[in-house]
């Protein structure tokens, strides 16, 4: 590490040193980040070989690469991964899409809101992954079933959380846009609307985490494919590795979907930033 | 019947309605403004003028009493007034450019005419260079100049100015002041200026009324004298017949 990368762009000495330090900090976080995850790992690996934990239950990273590694080379992992992940991103994104649309409904007659109130409480503090067996029924265990249940667990949530942020935009917002002669539908779509778009990416980020919840659920109960049902089926097998293996894909892609939405906020919310 | 008021208010009274309660705000109120005249309303925070203000631009219906614009009778927000309030309301989604044609949009009249006339006045006030900004990158003096040009982009022939400096330091207040008497100048405007700044009152208006009382009454009306009127906000100050309007104008809001 030289000093001229860690003082690059300095307008001063004073203004090199402060970088100096902010880089330095920066890069003890990555390397105590990365010594974490390597300890880690080569700790479950050294204890798992010495028998200190049993490998049977607890599997050993090893393991679990190699039987990443192998279900990858035989093609067998990708179908799994590839269903629930799509399954994912469906049941997020119309959960979402249909939270903001009841939202929108409710907003825009307040007596309908006053109706369905009690409903929406009721709904929102229903354990929806208990509402499977109803879903089952209905749809047949299969891709709706799954689907049903990410939306369930997303769209009520995010109608009553959009809701709330609808009601409270700014009010001189509001007067502005009446004094203009704006149209309710107006006011709507240029004022209210994009006022709200921070929430609707935070709750967006929030329905990734919730879908996940509601798909791997889904598989638990009807699936024959899928991480959900890799995760049961090495349970009942008791090939905890194969568990092991589900959970780190799980991780991996639910990180990069998080991480997607991130990068969506960034792009969308430039003007907040101020630069 | 063309009238030569801009503004007549005639026993003007409203009450909030609420659950728990009703409360009158302006109780039977009357003033007229000519046109071209500016007119300050003075008077203790709660008696009611801004509700006055919010009434004449039709943001919500009057309980009783008759608002008459040019002979019109108000039932709506009127294209012929724009209205400023403390907060500029800038979107801070928009760029200054596309706040500043906020109301075009609305009125669905955003063509290239009546944007061109919209940056010609960005450039009256000294601000063609932040464009494309966004709000967020502006000072609080430059906010509320982008929010007056999105209000004149609109050629109102009336402006109602809520506070809309009292939120600013002084230096960039006076800036404002003078910015805004000179473009109005120009334009043959009229206007009506809520605000709880006695010095500010006198430095704009033509005319001046105190209100008081809860609900809230016309109490007294101050005329600005000519030597004043013809005056900058700024020369204003520091005229001699300037301090004794002031203390009589401070007295009446003392009774109220």
């Amino acid at each position: 590490m030289n000093k001229s990368w860690l003082e690059r762009g300095a307008m001063s000495p004073n203004h090199a040193r402060y970088l100096r330090e902010t880089r330095i900090t920066t890069i003890w976080v990555w390397v105590l980040r990365m010594g974490i995850l390597v300890s880690f790992l080569w700790l479950w690996e050294w204890a798992t070989n010495l028998r200190i934990i049993d490998p049977f239950l607890f599997s050993s990273p090893s393991r679990i690469w190699q039987l990443t590694s192998n279900m990858a080379l035989s093609g067998e992992l990708f179908g799994h991964v590839w269903l629930t992940t799509w399954e994912t991103v469906c049941g997020f994104i119309l959960g979402t899409i249909l939270g903001i649309a009841i939202a929108t409904l409710i907003w825009a007659s307040p007596f309908l809101s006053r109706v369905l109130d009690p409903y929406l409480v009721v709904l929102n503090s229903m354990p929806k992954v208990a509402l499977g067996p109803l879903f089952i029924v209905a749809m047949g265990a299969g891709f709706g079933s799954i689907l049903a249940m990410a939306i369930a667990i997303t769209i009520i949530i995010t109608a009553l959380v959009i809701h709330s942020s609808f009601q409270g935009v700014d009010q001189s917002y509001l007067i502005l846009a009446r004094s203009f002669g704006a149209s309710r539908y107006q006011i709507f779509c240029k004022v209210i609307f994009p006022a709200c778009i921070p929430d609707m990416i935070a709750s967006l980020k929030v329905n990734v985490g919730l879908a996940w919840v509601g798909v791997i659920v889904g598989e638990f109960l009807v699936s024959k494919a899928g991480l959900g049902y890799l995760i049961l089926y090495g349970f009942q097998v008791f090939n905890l590795t194969l568990v092991m293996v589900s959970l780190f894909i799980i991780a991996v892609i639910s990180t990069l979907m998080y991480q997607f939405i991130a990068w969506l906020e960034h792009r969308l919310l430039r003007y907040r930033l101020g630069g | 019947m063309i009238s030569s008021f801009a503004v007549q208010v005639n026993h003007l009274t409203h009450t909030y309605l609420t659950k728990q309660t009703e409360k009158e705000a302006v109780k039977s109120v009357s003033f007229h403004v000519s046109r071209g005249e500016f007119i300050s309303i003075v008077g203790p925070s709660g008696c009611g003028k801004s509700t006055i203000l919010s009434l004449i631009a039709g943001i919500f219906p009057y309980t009783d009493g008759e608002i008459v614009l040019f002979g019109e009778k108000v039932k709506g927000p009127s294209k012929r007034i724009g209205y400023m309030l403390q907060k500029d309301g800038l979107f801070d989604w928009r760029t200054v450019e596309e706040n500043i044609r906020f109301g075009l949009e609305v009125q669905h009249q955003a063509n290239r005419e009546h944007i061109a006339f919209s940056y010609q006045l960005l450039k009256q006030v000294g601000l063609e260079h932040v464009a494309k900004f966004y709000p967020s990158q502006l000072s609080g003096g430059m906010r509320q100049r982008v929010a007056l040009v999105r209000t004149l982009t609109m050629k109102p022939d009336i402006l109602l100015l809520d506070e809309p400096f009292s939120a600013l330091d002084i230096q960039h207040k006076l800036h404002l002041e003078e910015l805004l008497i000179s473009l109005l100048s120009q334009q043959e405007k009229t206007a009506i200026l809520v605000t709880h700044d006695l010095e500010e009152a006198i430095a704009m208006s033509d005319r001046i009324l105190v209100m008081g009382g809860n609900p809230g009454e016309v109490q007294q009306t101050f005329l600005v004298p000519e030597e004043l009127r013809s005056l900058s906000p700024m020369k204003a100050r520091g005229h001699p017949s300037f301090r004794p309007l002031f203390e009589a104008l401070w007295q009446e809001v003392e009774k109220s």
